[in-house]
């Protein structure tokens, strides 16, 4: 079916071939990609009808607690799909470049905006919609229509959740302008993903109990009369997923609503608000002084401020990197929470956390240079350039993992610094890895870093895991009554931490 | 070499699986103001990229103030300052923070920097900008900023690709004052242009390019003389267009 040029079915036309340009331009050299999937996919139909065919009938009285998974399932769909509502609102208005040409044509702007939300939507939810799929199919084949639910239950779901994502983003577009709504919309993005890792910790970071106490929590929680009861209007989404024709019906027009109101209440702002922040440089009051440089440092000096203030003015890439850290905080519980491991753990636990930051801001300070030629052009020695920017890197993080070694340092002094040798030298060894392996590329490409250079990333993952299983394996050998085993382990560790370095250094690139 | 040459190169190539520039040879003098002209790929920007010394040639050799900039990089670059079409700037640095990082890459003293980078802020009217980050600047802003970095270390010889694309009249003329005073001062300027307009007002010699080899080169006068005469752009044409 093709649309009338300027109808909403042929501005929906456009945005489907701009959903799979962009994503097929990505994938331009994995071309076998495409099929393997469809394969997979289909292959997972077949494994969906294996399993589920002699699936006994589901009783009645199970459903409620069906539905109850159901929707927690659903809380866990909501932080992803908000997420990916934010980054693809922030991306469709922000980023595509089409807004322009898209208002200055004759279209009505509500019809734009519905589209373009509708995209977003539709966008978010064909992932769900494929996972599903071959468990929903095989359902129709065993005699389980009412499972088709599942596709509505996810559309609607998308749709609220990218509505209120959308929402968000204008709101912030109104408030703080373009420019620093893209960031916040980022780090919010970043944040709703990372939730969900921490709520799945939630047992590690409570006090005490254990999988008993927590069960017996949930059975108060949930028995008849309370909140969270079986039938309480909490798991109505939950309901809608089971087939409920009822409930389905209410989250159906919820989301619809929600849809048409966000679409109507907003698409005005769409144009007018979202135009002039776009275009408009936001005044701010200007200091009454005039800037001061500091000049006559030395070229150390001016490469580690300049890179310290490019990292500091970056929120959106400095919780990308700080995100890590946050990532790590549920295995530090869990090592704090074994008495007999506690030091090992935590020295191979900060070993980690010390290299991993050390790649990621090597990775921003090096590979990321925004102006590589001015560098290149200047007369300065590139082998001090080089170390500066290695300093800057190692220098933050030693400060920030300084507190715990001290305190370690100051528990017991030769296990503190053991634990001092393997994070400094696991920091040392990461950045200069990422000095020696690092390509050119842009800083927006962080999350990306990764999969353009995968022997740095093996040389450097095998390099962080040697000195964390080498400051593991010297604490406890260090510990008293320990045999001789755990030292050669660790001397095994050390070697094998040291032949990653010597294996970056030797296929290094060529400086410049 | 003479003292009055500035830059020369002698027999430069530059491969990148086919021929970008060929048996180069050019000589410009100090206090010359030399506009190299030529279609696009003819190996303009490759040429002002090794005089630069971000590429090095396959063969030849390269004199930057009497300096072998293949031996003595440092020494070489230290005279010399390169500003590309696309600025060379950091997003999230103020105007005066990209001119102490220069001035730092340059080895530039505090009492020199300092007061040549007011001088240069306000004189490009980049002052009242001085606490924005580069990031919310216009192109044209961007450009006079990556032009006050270029010349925050006094260079001699002054590199510069297209130093004019995207700049408003206002932006364009305040450019072309800030060369014309720097030639005058006694410095060097190379540069590429598209805008024939400008190398004909500006250039006292004209360089043409094509195909990686120099074509034609001198004066204007003179290169009228070779063709029918007329306009720059005549020129130009005559001589680039297909035989």
């Amino acid at each position: 079916m093709r649309g009338t040029p300027g109808s909403a079915i042929w501005l929906l036309q456009h945005e489907t071939r701009m959903f799979w340009f962009n994503n097929g331009r990505r994938r331009k050299q994995r071309s076998w990609l495409a099929p393997f999937l469809v394969l997979l996919w289909l292959c997972l139909h077949g494994l969906a009808f294996f399993l589920l065919r002699n699936m006994p009938e589901t009783p009645e009285s199970v459903l409620p607690f069906v539905a109850m998974a159901a929707t927690l399932l659903l809380v866990v769909l909501a932080t992803f799909m908000f997420s990916s509502g934010l980054k693809g609102s922030v991306d469709s208005l922000f980023e595509r470049g089409d807004v322009d040409l898209l208002l200055s044509s004759p279209l009505p702007a509500r019809s734009i905006f519905t589209v373009r939300l509708g995209a977003v939507t539709l966008g978010v939810a064909l992932v769900y919609l494929a996972l599903a799929a071959p468990v929903v199919n095989a359902g129709l084949f065993i005699g389980h229509p009412e499972w088709l639910a599942v596709y509505a239950v996810i559309l609607a779901w998308a749709a609220i959740w990218c509505a209120l994502a959308m929402l968000l983003t204008l709101l912030l577009v109104r408030v703080l302008g373009a420019r620093k709504t893209r960031v916040v919309a980022q780090v919010i993005s970043a944040i709703a993903g990372a939730l969900l890792f921490l709520l799945a910790q939630a047992q590690n970071l409570a006090p005490s109990g254990g999988p008993d106490a927590l069960q017996a929590m949930i059975a108060d929680h949930i028995k008849p009369g309370s909140v969270f009861a079986p039938d309480s209007v909490l798991w109505w989404a939950g309901r809608a997923f089971t087939g409920s024709a009822v409930h389905l019906l209410g989250l159906a027009c919820t989301a619809i609503v929600l849809f048409l109101v966000t679409v109507h209440f907003t698409h005005g702002f769409f144009v007018r608000g979202l135009q002039q922040a776009v275009s408009t440089v936001r005044a701010r009051e200007r200091p009454a002084a005039v800037a001061q440089g500091r000049f006559g440092q030395s070229l150390l000096q001016v490469v580690l401020r300049k890179e310290w203030r490019l990292i500091a003015r970056d929120p959106h890439l400095l919780s990308q990197v700080l995100l890590q850290l946050l990532y790590l905080l549920p295995l530090g519980f869990l090592v704090l929470r074994s008495e007999e491991h506690a030091a090992p753990g935590v020295a191979a636990g900060l070993t980690m956390l010390a290299a991993s930051l050390a790649t990621s801001l090597t990775w921003i300070i090096v590979a990321a240079e925004d102006a590589p030629d001015l560098l290149l052009a200047s007369p300065a020695t590139m082998r001090v350039v080089r170390r500066a920017k290695v300093a800057a890197a190692v220098i933050p993080i030693l400060a920030l993992v300084a507190i715990p070694l001290a305190w370690a340092v100051a528990h017991d002094a030769a296990t503190g610094l053991l634990m001092c040798f393997t994070v400094a030298a696991a920091t040392l060894c990461s950045a200069l890895t990422g000095l020696w392996q690092g390509r050119p590329a842009s800083r927006n490409s962080f999350q990306r870093r990764a999969k353009g250079n995968w022997v740095a990333t093996v040389v450097d993952l095998v390099g962080t895991v040697g000195w964390a299983a080498t400051g593991f394996l010297l604490i406890r050998a260090a510990s008293p009554g320990q045999s001789a085993y755990d030292a050669r382990w660790a001397g095994i560790s050390l070697a094998l931490a040291l032949l990653t370095l010597l294996l970056a250094w030797g296929t290094r690139r060529r400086a410049g | 070499m003479s003292a009055a040459i500035a830059l020369q190169l002698h027999d430069v190539s530059k491969h990148f699986g086919r021929p970008a520039v060929e048996h180069l040879d050019l000589t410009i003098h100090r206090g010359e103001l030399y506009a190299l002209l030529g279609p696009n790929g003819a190996g303009k920007t490759t040429t002002l990229r090794m005089v630069a010394g971000l590429l090095a040639p396959d063969t030849g050799r390269i004199d930057v103030m009497g300096i072998d900039l293949a031996s003595q990089p440092a020494a070489a670059k230290q005279t010399m300052a390169y500003l590309p079409d696309d600025p060379m700037l950091y997003d999230k640095l103020k105007p005066m923070e990209y001119l102490e990082f220069v001035a730092g890459l340059w080895g530039v003293s505090a009492t020199d920097a300092a007061p040549r980078a007011t001088e240069l802020l306000d004189w490009l009217d980049l002052s009242k900008h001085a606490h924005e980050l580069t990031e919310g600047f216009s192109r044209g802003m961007k450009q006079k900023l990556a032009l006050a970095g270029a010349l925050i270390h006094a260079p001699q010889l002054l590199i510069l690709d297209e130093p004019l694309t995207g700049l408003d009249a206002a932006a364009a003329r305040q450019v072309k004052d800030l060369l014309l005073s720097h030639v005058e001062a006694g410095g060097t300027v190379i540069l590429t242009t598209h805008i024939l307009e400008v190398a004909e007002r500006m250039a006292q010699r004209i360089g043409i390019i094509q195909h990686g080899r120099l074509i034609a080169e001198g004066t204007l006068d003179e290169l009228r003389a070779r063709t029918d005469g007329g306009t720059l752009e005549d020129v130009f044409l005559q001589l680039t267009s297909p035989a």
